[in-house]
Formats: structure tokens, sequence, C-alpha cells
């Protein structure tokens, strides 16, 4: 669906991005991930089409990105972070006017207003949406058309936590049916509940590039974390890996004298911080 | 069909902004205006205005709709959609000569003006040719002040040689230049065939132009400086 080999861009005379080469099959959900600056929204649009003046090859649906036609989206749905519609015009006129542009049948309207609760609001003007709104009604419209590959912008950004699950739901619902999806994103909890892989961008250049779950593991160990009672409460921790070897641990347990016990994984955000030295924001 | 459907948009967001709205209350002042004329005055003082207003109002409104869009983003969506360069242009160029016809044909006929079918044809070509320039000044400005600014020389070059050659204050070979054979049409009268094809030359080059400068407009849209 997607290959990228040895990818260089510049906004100036200095590199943004250099030497970028990834892979992203069919049915993925792949994740960018980096502070503001880092050049995923960059990598981005060289994948959308939009910065055709890079080096190196990028190929999506086997289309290289600066030879690419206007045809080339017939087939992608963008989710820009910022709204893309007529203010003046409510939500279903944007919807019938956007769908009228592709070639291929529009998915049902109505049913993708449902699925994210603005049925009622169809017919409002979006000028008169909340910010939480018109992100939805954009991520549907990046659907109208059933591209195969989806770009999506912090698409849970400005959602209250029960329409962000909404739309989790719905992308992983997209995942299920094969569709590729990019998701950019400062939110790693966002990423580790959804991306099958992520890449850490840091300084135009990718640091790591594996799945969520691989990324903790491999680079921090979970630990263990217990207390117990003795003249006033105590806390100690090991590494989940040598628990047999920790011979408190072993005799609080012999007897019975735990208090309480955990086992904890580093998240993802430590492990960016880990590889990349820096924080998201 | 996108076509159509890019023209039927373009027609609502006119309408939606109050375009319509704006061109009814200035249609009823210019037909005051010719009303309380002297008769022999009319006949010029109909090709000053349809020519000055309905005819170039793309010049003038294609810089608001243009920002507007841009304010709005559907710019960007745009650019990422299957929509080309032509139909975009197209959809623009018609849907502002629509309006154009319909207010220059009120005007026309308020005016008692002979060869309707000239001054419309005359209308809707010099509707073309103002519209085309407004895109190329509308694609490179970020604001409006910008746009009024650009629009100038514009307006120096196209309605002062087009007035003067009106009143027959300039030489014989000034017929020939397009924007006064757009003139000599939206006031009733025919032009050479020379006159023509300078006319269609120029909608060509300004039609390549706008294209590429929408094309342009869309690319920058990723964040590069064209």
């Amino acid at each position: 669906m997607i290959i990228v080999e040895n990818l260089s861009f510049s906004y100036t005379k200095s590199p943004f991005i250099s030497g970028m080469s990834f892979s992203v099959p069919e049915g993925e959900i792949f994740g960018f991930l980096g502070p503001s600056g880092a050049g995923k929204s960059t990598l981005q649009k060289i994948l959308i089409g939009m910065l055709r003046t890079y080096q190196g090859s990028c190929l999506v649906n086997g289309i290289e990105c600066k030879n690419r036609t206007k045809n080339f989206y017939e087939n992608i749905g963008v989710d820009f972070e910022f709204s893309t519609m007529y203010e003046k015009l409510t939500a279903r006129e944007n919807l019938q006017f956007f769908s009228s542009l592709y070639e291929k049948k529009p998915r049902p309207i109505d049913e993708l207003l449902e699925t994210v609760g603005l049925e009622q609001d169809a017919d409002k003007r979006v000028a008169d949406y909340s910010k939480g709104m018109k992100s939805r009604l954009s991520f549907i419209k990046a659907l109208l058309h059933d591209p195969t590959l989806l770009c999506l912008d912090e698409p849970t950004s400005g959602l209250d936590p029960a329409n962000s699950r909404i739309m989790k739901h719905m992308i992983l619902e997209e995942r299920a049916k094969g569709k590729t999806i990019l998701l950019t994103t400062h939110n790693m909890q966002d990423a580790a509940e959804l991306c099958d892989r992520v890449a850490f961008i840091v300084n135009g250049k990718i640091c790591a590039l594996d799945s969520p779950h691989n990324l903790i593991m491999s680079k921090g160990a979970a630990t263990v974390t217990y207390t117990w009672v003795e003249n006033g409460e105590h806390r100690a921790s090991c590494p989940l890996e040598q628990i047999s070897s920790d011979e408190r641990l072993k005799n609080l347990i012999a007897k019975n004298r735990l208090q309480s016990i955990h086992s904890s994984e580093p998240t993802l955000n430590d492990i960016f911080m880990d590889v990349t030295g820096r924080t998201l924001l | 069909m996108r076509l159509k459907k890019l023209f039927l948009l373009d027609m609502r967001f006119q309408a939606k902004y109050g375009f319509y709205l704006l061109y009814v209350v200035l249609t009823v002042i210019y037909i005051a205006a010719l009303f309380a004329l002297p008769e022999n005055w009319k006949e010029k003082a109909a090709a000053i205005l349809i020519f000055s207003d309905p005819a170039s109002m793309g010049l003038f409104f294609m810089g608001a709709i243009v920002l507007l869009e841009k304010s709005q983003h559907t710019t960007c969506a745009l650019a990422v959609s299957p929509v080309h360069a032509t139909e975009y242009v197209i959809a623009k160029v018609s849907s502002l000569s629509a309006i154009s016809l319909v207010v220059a044909a009120i005007l026309a006929l308020a005016a008692d003006a002979d060869n309707l079918h000239i001054v419309l044809f005359g209308t809707f070509i010099s509707s073309v040719i103002f519209t085309l320039f407004g895109i190329i000044v509308a694609t490179k400005i970020a604001s409006l002040n910008q746009f009024i600014l650009w629009t100038v020389p514009i307006e120096a070059v196209c309605f002062v040689p087009a007035i003067l050659h009106l009143f027959k204050i300039t030489p014989a070979w000034c017929g020939y230049y397009p924007v006064n054979v757009c003139m000599d049409m939206v006031s009733g009268h025919s032009s050479s065939a020379i006159g023509f094809l300078g006319v269609a030359a120029t909608i060509i080059i300004l039609f390549v132009f706008s294209r590429l400068f929408v094309r342009q407009m869309w690319d920058s849209m990723g964040g590069v400086k064209l």
C-alpha cells in the first residue's frame, strides 16, 4: 500500500526530512508520533501528494506521489486537524457536495451522521457547530467515498471521552474492512490503543518503528511494586523477570504479609522519552 | 457532472454570502439612475454601468470568494479531492457570468438598448476576462487589502481605455484592444474578426494562467512557497 524509500524533503536549504524509509501494508493502522515540528505532518502531506518536491521514492497505492494526478484522490480520504467545510452550508449540504466530487457511489450520509451522533444537527449550519462536532463531521467527510487509504490528523482532538471512544471504534471498524490508516497524533494513549505499528519521528527522522507492544516490551521491563507493614508501611520494587529471585518478596508471600502488589509497564510516552530524549509537547 | 456540482455550489455560496441580494439592490439603484438620465444619454450610461459592474464583478468578487474559501480551509479539501483546476476555474467563471448576464439583461432592457444579443455576448466575454483576472490575483494574495492593491493596475488598463473608446476619443487601432472590443459589444455594436481573435487569445492566455495559479495555490496548501 505505502512504500517509502530514502525520502528527503526540505522547505528551505537545510533538510527537514532526511533518509526516511518504511512501508505500510494494506489493512494496517500506522501511527506517526512526534513533538510539534518533528516532521510528521510534512510526511503525511507528502504521502497525500500535497508536497511533491521531495527526493527519494514514495509510493502510495502503486503511484509515485510526486507524479500523482487528481484521480489519485479517488482512493484517499483525508481528515485534517482543522475543519474544511463551507461554514454557511449545513452539514448535510457539505457532505452531499463533497461526496458528489468522487466517481464512486458515496456511503449513505444519514448513516454516517448517525454513527457520530450528528443526525439531529445534520441541517444545522457548520458555522454553528462546536469544535468537537466539526471534528466528527470532518472525520465522516473523509469516509464518504469509501477510500482505501485514510489519513487522519489528530482525529480525537477536541473530543469528549465518549465521542473519542466512538471515533476510535469507527477507526478500528475501518481497519477491519481492510482500510489502511495513517494516524498522526500527539496522543500516546490513542496511538497505543489504535496503531498496529508506530514510528517515532524527531527532527525529520524515524527514531524507532515497531508495534506499541514491542516498543514497550523491548525498551522497558515491567516492574512489580509491593508494600508491607513492619514498623510502618514499606514499599519495594523489582523487575518482573527477576521476581523469583526477590527473597524478601518470597518471604512476604510465604508469611501472607503483603499489603499490596501490582505490576506496571512503561507507557508508550515513557518509551518515546527514552528513545528520543524528548517529550511530545 | 462534477463541473455541474461545482457550478451549483458556487452559486449557492454566492447566494449564502448575499451576493445576489446585493445585486438586486444595485440593479434597482442602476435602473433608477438610468430612468433619471436624459434619453440620449441612456445608451452610453447603460454600457458604462454594464461594463463597470455586472461584466467586471468577477474581478472584484473573486478576491472575497477565494479568501473566504481559504479562511474556511475548503481550498485544502479541494486540493485533496479529484477536482481539477480546470473544473474549478470554469465553475467560478460560469457562476459569476450567470449573474452578470441576468443583471446586464435587466439594465439593457431598462435602457431600451439595441442588439440585446450582442450586449449580452459582450457582457459574457467581459465577465469571463474579468473573472479570470480575479482568479489570477486572488490565488496569490492573503488579504483583501492585497487584493484591492493588485486589482488597481488591472482596473487602470481595462476601464480607462474602454471608457475612452466608448466616447471615441482613442485612435482607430485601439478598437482591436480586447477590452475595447468588449466595450463595443456591451454598447450593442459588433466587432471585427481581428477584434474577436484578440479577445479569444486573451481568454485563452488568462485561462491557462488561472489554471496554473489555482494548481499552485492548491500545492501551496502543503506549506511550500512556490
